[in-house]
């Protein structure tokens, strides 16, 4: 399964499809961090709710590089199961390699106040980002090509879920749970005082929770859809 | 392998593409598929691989190592011809040695290093065919193989639909401009309005193999321009080519 975990990621490098949204983080670092230092967690935490959509995206370019053919031979090759998991896996590891340089790169402009509690403000930027990255390839695969089959239908997953996701994560929300807590995440990071541990725990419970849902709708969804 | 009462339509709303499909496909068996364009050769060609799912019915025992053949080979990759076949080695867990000896067989030498994109659609083929090989397939399932195929290439296909069967391997075949006079001994079975139509092969190409002489290897330096020819003629005169090296 690692063979095809690299071949694509391989074919979405070289196939200059990862340029696009490599573009949007650069842009989004630029937003975020070229106004000034700010505390730590409070600077991760929005880092990690905007990366949100642009890993999504990500996942789903990731996932459609490959011809639907060339698809079914790995699928055929390895199986179902490790095709579909490899495809998630390949996003993975891109996805955490954005959220490194993401994290690393305040520090090239200066973007953090190392006056503030530096060590729990990097801790729980590390967990927001782990936080985010698991729901956005859930849904960058939910909306990819395999599944969706159409590009219309395909961007719009795409498009309405990542609107939802900060519209339905907004404080007083009617249905929160409908979506994970990427902005929920970034609103108990905000906070001057270090979120207490149960905030925590259910954070970490929601997102484990959509991702189930998420990827067991996913695995679902691709076991007649080759 | 059997399909037992197989039926398939691609969408919801559309038609039946196949209509209660039941066959066998025995061990060591070949088995040409015929049919107009639209027939539905394809959709029975992958729904044997596995690469479609039957709407109702099942296709079962299906062998473990399926080597499939599509009938257009995805050639909207990033990676050369070598790359591919050695990274979808790796995928497959093919035996090391794998893709230089399919490489060999099928004339690839000279087109490792072309990206698969800029190949001919004839040589993209042979690429789809060596990947399909590369793991010995317990099934392979050739879609149109003869499609954009040039002389020397498609005289390597019987040889290879033999070998695969007689390692046991069942063959797949679908055709559609009657080449499948170079498969003797080979199934009919033919598609029409949805439904199979499956039939004994006939009695003149089941007659017994003539007797296998004593051989001897011969080997032969030709001009290159003339490689292609020299072994079309060694193999319309009988004799087995059995590799073509620089």
């Amino acid at each position: 399964m690692s063979a095809l975990v690299r071949m694509r990621i391989a074919g979405f490098v070289r196939g200059g499809r990862a340029l696009p949204p490599l573009i949007a983080v650069l842009v989004e670092l630029g937003i975020l961090y070229g106004g000034g230092a700010s505390p730590a967690a409070v600077a991760y935490g929005y880092s990690a709710a905007a990366l949100f959509p642009v890993l999504a995206w990500l996942t789903k370019l990731l996932l459609d590089t490959e011809p639907d053919v060339q698809r079914r031979l790995a699928r055929l090759s390895v199986g179902p199961a490790r095709e579909a998991t490899a495809g998630v896996l390949a996003a993975l590891v891109l996805s955490l390699l954005v959220c490194v340089a993401a994290m690393a790169a305040p520090w090239l402009f200066h973007g953090i106040d190392t006056r503030t509690a530096l060590g729990s403000g990097i801790a729980l930027g590390v967990l927001a980002h782990l936080l985010a990255v698991p729901p956005a390839i859930a849904l960058g695969a939910l909306a990819s090509r395999a599944v969706t089959r159409s590009v219309r239908l395909g961007v719009t997953v795409l498009v309405v879920a990542a609107v939802l996701v900060v519209v339905l994560g907004l404080t007083g929300s009617f249905a929160p749970w409908l979506v994970p807590p990427v902005m929920a995440t970034a609103r108990a990071l905000n906070d001057p005082a270090a979120p207490p541990a149960a905030t925590l725990a259910l954070l970490v419970f929601w997102a484990a929770a959509w991702c189930t849902v998420a990827f067991a709708g996913y695995g679902w969804l691709r076991r007649a859809r080759s | 392998m059997r399909f037992e009462q197989v039926w398939f339509r691609y969408a919801r709303r559309a038609g039946w593409t196949l209509r209660e499909v039941t066959a066998t496909v025995e061990q060591g068996a070949t088995i040409v598929v015929l049919g107009r364009n639209g027939a539905g050769k394809s959709t029975l060609l992958q729904l044997a691989a596995g690469v479609l799912r039957p709407g109702r019915g099942a296709v079962r025992d299906r062998p473990a190592v399926v080597g499939w053949v599509p009938e257009r080979f995805p050639a909207d990759q990033p990676f050369t011809a070598a790359d591919y076949l050695h990274r979808m080695a790796s995928v497959r867990g093919a035996a090391p040695g794998a893709v230089d000896r399919w490489v060999e067989r099928l004339l690839l030498t000279e087109h490792t290093g072309t990206r698969l994109a800029d190949l001919s659609k004839g040589t993209a083929q042979k690429v789809g065919l060596a990947q399909a090989l590369l793991v010995p397939p317990g099934l392979l399932v050739l879609d149109e193989p003869w499609e954009g195929l040039d002389s020397v290439a498609r005289t390597l296909i019987p040889d290879i639909v033999a070998e695969v069967t007689s390692a046991g391997g069942s063959v797949l075949v679908s055709d559609h401009r009657g080449e499948i006079t170079a498969l003797p001994g080979a199934i009919h079975w033919s598609i029409a309005e949805g439904t199979l139509h499956t039939s004994a092969p006939p009695p003149s190409a089941a007659a017994t193999p003539v007797e296998e002489e004593d051989e001897v290897v011969v080997e032969v330096a030709v001009r290159r321009s003339e490689a292609d020819r020299a072994v079309v003629a060694l193999r319309a005169a009988g004799h087995r080519v059995l590799g073509v090296r620089e």
